[in-house]
């Protein structure tokens, strides 16, 4: 393949808006919609500047993994843990995160150890939603631990991201009667009226 | 289940908010004309967002203004309606049709079953259009109804299942975006899916439901655990919103993703806070 930024006609250091622009005026020059004179040749064009959009991005923001993944954080077992809780610690630096999750369930006594690594485990299998649960816990039992918090802001990092771009667009205004409901009205009307074809011009 | 994916008004330039409710008229007017009266029933501006999204995304050549509106007859009301106006339009009716249906199987509400009664007809023709996206649907929430029978503790497959049926939404062509359409709509359906359950939580545990905020209810960090599960869903849909490239009506979109959806949460916590003072 051509080098992308060719293609779409940028200098690498281009911002991801003007990136954005030159797929849109390089697509809409070859669209297969726009132009009926050489269909194939424009078509071939056409999914060159996407393949060439595509790879940009995967370059510049890499894959589409789960921004929450840890990245090397291990189990550590502590002097006092049970043998059930250092087999599920073994089980999860090793990947076998099924086999740990395994274990731990079958364990009654569930102490901030126990809440950790079943954060971790689940993590490992993607279960973002329990894993979280289950670290909030950890951290709420032992507050200081630092592994704990740890884990904790490694998850939430995605969130961190997302937080600061919300910064320009503000938290809604908590007045229920907002544009939505007028909208809601509107419709009901609209209803109303029997079809109002002969309202509505 | 609808009504999350919506605009923090206050934040929006005249002209955007203007363009935006265009969009939600030519829903409507599609609406109308495709499935008559009975076509309007849940018209909803989660479908709304999903037009523009695409809008955005494929930029269709062609687009009708017409004019005109009920309340306001002698103004020149833009109606925009383009390519995606009908696709939007017919996933409207069809999640519409599949709430009705829950909602009659959950909480027996005749007026559900009225209306299940009356978007029959139309679920029908989507049916015919989209074979194929229709089975999907049906598939999971087949899945995610057994599951919650069952008292299912998996919260993150049910929030999945639940997610896919969204993402199976947003996806209108098997073309070079499919995947990132797919991942938007499912981490978007994520966190619908919280959001509902965080508000409901109360009234499930008095009727004895489902809910996957059960086990932690009640516990010092439930407020923190909820309202972070919720931005991590939103950073992953928006994550992949960002890597599309969308110019046309960007503004708008990013306020709905970035701030609107979370109008409900909002209104939910402070209820809940003022709630919680009084009992005090």
């Amino acid at each position: 393949m051509r080098d992308p930024y060719e293609v779409l006609g940028v200098r690498r250091d281009a911002s991801d808006d003007e990136i954005k622009k030159a797929y849109r005026a390089a697509s809409r020059k070859y669209h297969p919609d726009a132009n009926i004179d050489n269909p194939k040749e424009n078509e071939d064009k056409f999914k060159e500047v996407q393949q060439a959009y595509k790879a940009i991005v995967e370059e510049r923001n890499g894959g589409q993994a789960y921004s929450g993944q840890r990245q090397g954080a291990r189990a550590e077992s502590r002097e006092e843990d049970s043998s059930h809780l250092r087999a599920a610690a073994n089980y999860i630096n090793a990947g076998y995160y099924r086999e740990a999750i395994h274990i731990l369930n079958e364990m009654q006594e569930r102490n901030a150890q126990w809440y950790y690594f079943s954060a971790l485990a689940n993590v490992g299998i993607g279960n973002a939603v329990l894993a979280k649960q289950y670290i909030d816990r950890a951290a709420a039992m032992e507050p200081g631990n630092p592994n704990y918090q740890f884990l904790k802001m490694q998850m939430e990092s995605g969130g961190a991201w997302y937080q600061s771009r919300q910064q320009s667009y503000g938290m809604p205004e908590l007045d229920p009667t907002n544009v939505c409901i007028r909208l809601c009205l509107i419709n009901a009307l609209c209803n109303c009226c029997c079809g109002g074809r002969w309202l509505c011009i | 289940m609808f009504g999350y994916v919506t605009i923090n008004k206050s934040e929006l330039k005249v002209r955007e908010l203007e363009l935006y409710q265009s969009y939600y008229c030519g829903l409507c007017r599609e609406l109308k004309d495709r499935y008559g009266v009975a076509g309007r029933i849940g018209l909803n501006y989660d479908m709304n967002f999903l037009l523009l999204l695409l809008t955005g995304l494929y930029e269709p050549q062609k687009e009708d203004l017409g004019k005109g509106c009920l309340l306001h007859p002698f103004e020149k009301r833009p109606v925009r309606r383009n390519r995606y106006t009908e696709y939007a339009a017919d996933m409207n009716l069809l999640l519409m049709y599949y709430k009705c249906q829950d909602d009659w199987m959950d909480e027996k509400k005749c007026r559900s079953a009225v209306y299940k009664r009356l978007l029959r007809k139309g679920q029908r023709t989507v049916k015919e259009k989209y074979p194929q996206k229709v089975e999907e649907i049906e598939r999971a929430l087949g899945t995610l109804t057994e599951y919650e029978r069952q008292k299912e503790k998996d919260i993150d497959k049910m929030a999945e299942l639940s997610g896919n049926i969204l993402g199976t939404v947003f996806v209108c062509h098997e073309d070079e975006w499919r995947a990132e359409l797919y991942r938007m709509g499912s981490y978007l359906g994520r966190f619908i899916y919280l959001c509902d359950a965080y508000e409901d939580i109360e009234d499930d545990i008095k009727k004895g439901r489902y809910n996957p905020f059960l086990s932690i209810y009640g516990e010092s960090f439930f407020e923190d655990s909820c309202k972070d599960l919720m931005t991590m869903m939103m950073a992953e849909c928006c994550r992949t919103f960002e890597r599309l490239p969308i110019i046309t009506n960007i503004e708008i979109l990013r306020n709905i993703l970035y701030s609107g959806v979370w109008n409900r949460y909002e209104i939910t916590k402070r209820k809940r806070m003022a709630e919680g003072e009084n009992r005090a």
